[in-house]
């Protein structure tokens, strides 16, 4: 045993130059993969201890809808019997500010508006940015709490007015901190607090807005748990939810757990990376050790001692690597930027025990597995070469041709069956390292499925490189034709070298291009005379006033501006051929088509639409206000997903009330134009002439900056109670959004790529040998050092070609595979991203690779020679 | 006492086969210097590799002092050679990675011998080349490198010494001095010293010179060691 140890001690100390790149792989991955998970161990457990926070309270009981007394009566008697310690209600809702005066008067801005009553928040602090402590007083008579934004964005300050729905409330109080408000929600604008009351009294809220009305309870703590069951049972028919903050403590925790997960497999894969080089250095490693290994079995070491030896060597190098790599991980929390640690929710980040041990274990293990193969090799090293004085590479003897039966049977008694079996065993044990890294053998399965099927692609493609370049060796020019030569030499390291940069370049590109994608689809939204104002909330009786109001204000030469009225509806029941849904809870069973539907009524297809089955009633007279059943018309997905279809009858829970329809055709909407409109239920017109409902007007308003804002603004003034949409600044909300997403899988991708870049320079530094030698008999031969070069580069730009070319490739497919069959957009090849990635990737590893093999070019090849 | 008995060696060539060493036997006794000559090719590596245990025959059996190697598995083998054969090659073979001293010691921690450390430097000392023992192969001159060889298959005091073309790679006088340490084993120890040379004057320096020419063996003298001293 002490031999093994001190073998594997001297062979580190005489190589570690050599395998400095075996630990730097292993230590990119380890540190991805205990970076990746302390942040979001960190997060967890900061915000699990904000869970009431984020609740606001033990229990709450929301609503879309306003509360009917039906509802309020039973739901008072059911909170009756159980042991509430105190109770408010809130209601929230988006809605129009703008100030009163001063230069920011021309601007009006949605917002988030939050009325609250004196006991809130029961749990969490609302933080105001001067450091007053927050009370109810800062709200009675018309006073608003605003966040710091909207300071800006209105141009106003701490005691100016702000007029919401038509009322003045004076701003008495800047917000810096509030509970409940979830990291990376999305919302339609910034947060504004507003007394209950005086909120009330503004009547902004009519039947059917858009809002959420919340009851929150204080609840002793045993009676958490049967009240929320009890509550949901009963309620759940009639469009109440009900949170505690034990629901969402599970549902953070399985929110941040599934993301540690992934966010572990992604370290996993870039450790795969990182085993990659693991195993090209051990390859190239155990070859230049095979005399060594002669020796040692000549002078009495056993096979097994031998083996235990570099076994043992690469658990140091593991551990090595895997040290190196938590060190890494602590720089770069420790160098997180302030700015990324408080948009991902504000809490102490810090290395974790749990995080580490993982990471360590991970990093020996893939060390371990992927040096095995090669290590084997040991075990066929014949002390006798040392009689002969070679190097020990299996003689390449010429075999018959691979489809003859001799061919099959000369490579089947080449195979060392022990060295595949242990292949299968290292397949196998990291698909159970990537299954318990993703907490899910699924994912595990699918992660090195995938990476299986890129090696084979990689590997074919390779193959085929290395056949296609082949009339290239008999080019004119000698650097070409050596370069062409040195791809397919025994021992090359093509593959290895594709496979790391190709799985690099692949991760850059692609995400690159899904973003050229996506914000490419935002902009087509944008452009030509495409609506881009909504209006929301706009109440039967302003209909015609607002048409007349936006008509001379829309931009030049938009069209008309559009309303629409627009109603909230639930299926409750479908009565049809194929399927037959008769209660709420059967439609619930469903999936999505439990959800609220926004419906309207019109009398003819929009130019997006057309009919794939029955038939629209387009031309014929509206039906009778009280026709029962009424008729409606589907969208082509609710009839393949949920195979309602022509002649079925559906019910509907519209604002309360129940109601039936016969679907009489079914339309498809072509959504990539869906700014004319896009419902799932469009109904005949005449039913709902007087039901409560609310329009929506599209508009395209001009360009100007300034004419948009005097819109709003003129808007809001007129109609109060309306909600202006702004999608130029959605827009711009979300590509910040998707920059920073991008930046956040850039970054992953980026070390990737490094970790590509860096099998490529171990690759390169691990041929070395063999190319110095190659160099030193050319340049006696008469080479410069110019041709030398040539070569070299000739060699790794066709490399880095072929690896970006592969990497972009994927990329495309990656992309049209998102776009088309997951996001439904059209596809948009992003071609200036995948080229510029191909070359981008092909200089790369042409600088990379000449750079490395710097002393193979200056090395006098005298010395090379005499060494040999 | 080393005895081959009917052995032979034949290897694969293209679609034929070629016999190295034709089916021969011999016999060496204990405390011998053996010196096996014969021209390029006639197989004097082969014949030691197979005494070594290096290489299986094709046909016969090696037996040494009653063990029939033959019959040895590969591990069984390196163990073997561990406890009973020292081996110094023409190209010397020491581990590129270990100091002179270390590359002494491996054998001896191989076995798991206790006081390792004490016999290496012993033995660097019977070689002269104490003060260079944590010198590098590479730092080392060739016939250095090739007394550190010495001393390394000396390590387990094995009975049996083989050596392949020792001096090949070495100047006349430098290789001199390395046949006069293999003899010099020979006498201190009676360790059994087969050496295979294709050098004349050489193998006139040991007691029997068995020529090979084309895998056969063609002469076996012995010299009384008085008429060569």
């Amino acid at each position: 045993m002490t031999f093994v140890i001190r073998m594997a001690l001297r062979e580190i100390r005489a190589s570690w130059r050599r395998l400095l790149f075996f630990f730097v792989c292993v230590a990119v991955g380890v540190g991805a993969i205990v970076a990746l998970r302390s942040i979001i161990q960190s997060m967890r457990t900061g915000l699990a201890h904000e869970a009431r926070a984020l609740v606001g309270a033990d229990v709450a009981i929301l609503t879309s809808r306003a509360w009917t007394p039906e509802v309020r009566r039973d739901l008072d008697a059911r909170l009756a019997d159980a042991p509430i310690l105190a109770r408010q209600e809130l209601i929230e809702t988006p809605t129009m500010v703008r100030p009163e005066t001063g230069q920011g008067a021309a601007i009006a801005k949605m917002v988030e508006l939050l009325a609250v009553q004196p006991a809130y928040p029961f749990y969490g602090r609302i933080v105001l940015q001067d450091g007053r402590p927050y009370s109810y007083d800062l709200l009675r008579d018309h006073g608003v709490l605003v966040r710091p934004e909207l300071l800006a964005q209105l141009g106003v300050r701490a005691g100016d007015t702000l007029v919401i729905a038509g009322r003045p409330f004076t701003i008495r109080g800047v917000i810096s901190q509030e509970p409940g408000r979830r990291v990376g929600a999305f919302s339609f604008g910034s947060r504004v607090i507003v007394g209950y009351d005086d909120f009330q009294a503004t009547g902004l809220l009519s039947f059917g807005s858009r809002a959420s009305y919340q009851i929150l309870l204080r609840v002793r703590d045993d009676g958490v748990t049967p009240l929320v069951t009890t509550l949901r049972r009963e309620f759940r028919d009639r469009f109440v939810g009900v949170r505690s903050y034990k629901s969402t403590e599970d549902q953070i925790g399985d929110d941040l757990m599934r993301a540690e997960n992934y966010l572990s497999l992604v370290g996993f894969v870039i450790l795969i990376l990182g085993g990659i080089g693991v195993w090209s250095v051990t390859r190239v490693f155990v070859r230049q050790k095979i005399r060594s290994v002669a020796i040692l079995k000549c002078v009495g070491a056993t096979t097994a001692q031998v083996l235990s030896a570099y076994v043992v060597q690469v658990v140091f190098l593991g551990l090595a690597g895997s040290a190196l790599g938590v060190a890494l991980a602590k720089l770069a929390i420790v160098f997180l930027p302030a700015a990324v640690a408080v948009a991902l929710g504000g809490v102490r980040y810090g290395l974790t025990a749990s995080a580490v041990w993982q990471g360590v274990g991970v990093g020996v293990l893939v060390s371990l597995l992927f040096s095995l193969v090669p290590l084997l090799e040991v075990r066929r090293v014949r002390p006798l070469l040392l009689l002969r004085g070679g190097t020990g590479a299996a003689a390449a003897d010429v075999l018959p041709s691979w489809w003859t039966a001799a061919g099959i049977a000369a490579r089947l008694a080449r195979i060392d069956w022990l060295q595949a079996g242990a292949a299968v065993f290292m397949s196998l044990a990291l698909v159970a390292v990537a299954g318990w890294q993703a907490s899910s053998l699924r994912a595990g399965l699918i992660v090195c499925g995938g990476f299986a099927a890129v090696t084979v692609v990689l590997h074919l493609a390779s193959s085929g490189i290395v056949w296609a370049v082949r009339p290239a060796a008999r080019a004119r020019s000698f650097s070409l034709r050596h370069a062409v030569l040195s791809l397919g030499r025994p021992g090359n390291q093509t593959r290895v070298i594709l496979l790391a940069v190709g799985l690099g370049s692949f991760f850059v590109i692609g995400v690159r291009a899904m973003q050229t994608n996506l914000l490419r689809q935002l902009t087509l939204e944008l452009s030509g005379s495409g609506a881009d104002m909504f209006l929301i909330e706009i109440l039967p009786p302003q209909v015609d006033a607002m048409r007349a109001f936006l008509t001379p204000r829309k931009a030049p030469d938009a069209p008309d501006p559009r309303l629409v009225p627009v109603l909230r509806a639930r299926v409750t029941g479908v009565r049809g051929r194929t399927v037959n849904l008769s209660s709420y809870e059967d439609v619930r069973a469903r999936g999505s088509l439990a959800r609220e539907y926004t419906i309207t009524y019109r009398s003819e297809l929009e130019p997006n639409e057309k009919v794939i089955a029955g038939r629209f009633w387009t031309g014929e007279p509206p039906l009778a206000e009280n026709a029962q059943p009424a008729e409606v018309s589907i969208e082509k997905s609710l009839h393949v997903r949920f195979h309602i279809d022509v002649g079925d009858t559906v019910r509907f829970d519209i604002v309360g009330r129940p109601f039936e329809a016969t679907v009489t055709s079914v339309r498809e909407v072509q959504w990539s134009d869906a700014r004319n409109g896009g419902f799932m239920f469009v109904f005949r017109p005449g039913p709902f002439a007087r039901a409560p409902q609310t329009w929506i007007g599209i508009v395209k308003a001009p360009d100007d900056p300034t004419a948009r804002g005097r819109l709003q603004r003129d808007l809001v003034e007129r109609f109060p109670n309306v909600s202006v949409i702004d999608i130029r600044e959605i827009l711009m909300t979300v590509q910040r959004a998707l920059d920073n997403v991008s930046l956040a899988i850039s970054v992953v991708g980026g070390v990737a790529f490094f970790s590509g870049v860096l099998i490529l320079i171990g690759a390169v530094a691990m041929t070395k040998f063999q190319r110095v030698y190659e160099a030193a008999i050319l340049r006696t031969l008469g080479a410069s050092t110019r041709m030398l070069g040539a070569m070299l580069a000739f060699e790794y730009a066709g490399l880095g070609l072929l690896a970006g070319v592969i990497g972009a490739a994927g990329a495309l497919a990656l992309t049209w595979a998102v776009t088309r069959q997951v996001l439904d957009i059209p596809w948009y090849p992003a071609p200036w991203t995948a080229a510029v990635g191909a070359a981008a990737t092909t200089v790369l590893v042409a600088a990379v690779g000449v750079g490395a093999s710097y002393d193979v070019l200056r090395r006098k090849p005298l010395a090379t020679l005499r060494a040999e | 006492m080393i005895e081959l008995q009917g052995i032979s060696k034949t290897v694969p060539s293209g679609d034929a086969s070629l016999t190295i060493v034709h089916p021969l036997d011999l016999r060496i006794d204990a405390g011998r210097v053996v010196a096996i000559t014969g021209p390029s090719g006639s197989g004097k590596s082969t014949l030691l590799g197979l005494i070594a245990g290096l290489d299986a025959p094709s046909t016969g059996r090696v037996v040494i002092d009653g063990t029939d190697i033959t019959a040895l598995s590969e591990d069984a083998l390196a163990r073997f050679r561990g406890a009973r054969i020292g081996f110094v090659f023409q190209f010397f073979h020491l581990l590129p990675s270990l100091t002179a001293w270390e590359n002494v010691r491996v054998p001896l921690e191989i076995a798991g011998v206790s006081g390792a450390s004490a016999r290496a430097d012993a033995l660097l000392d019977e070689v002269g080349l104490s003060p260079r023992r944590h010198h590098y192969p590479s730092q080392l001159s060739g016939g250095e490198q090739q007394r550190v060889a010495i001393a390394r298959a000396l390590a387990n005091d094995p009975p049996i010494l083989l050596a392949d073309e020792p001096t090949g790679n070495l100047d006349s006088a430098t290789g001199r001095q390395v046949i006069d340490r293999l003899i010099d084993v020979n006498r201190r120890r009676g360790t059994t010293v087969v050496l295979v040379t294709h050098d004349a004057e050489l193998a006139a320096l040991a007691e029997v010179t068995v020529a090979l020419r084309d895998g056969r063996i063609v002469s076996e003298t012995a010299v009384s060691r008085a008429a060569t001293s």
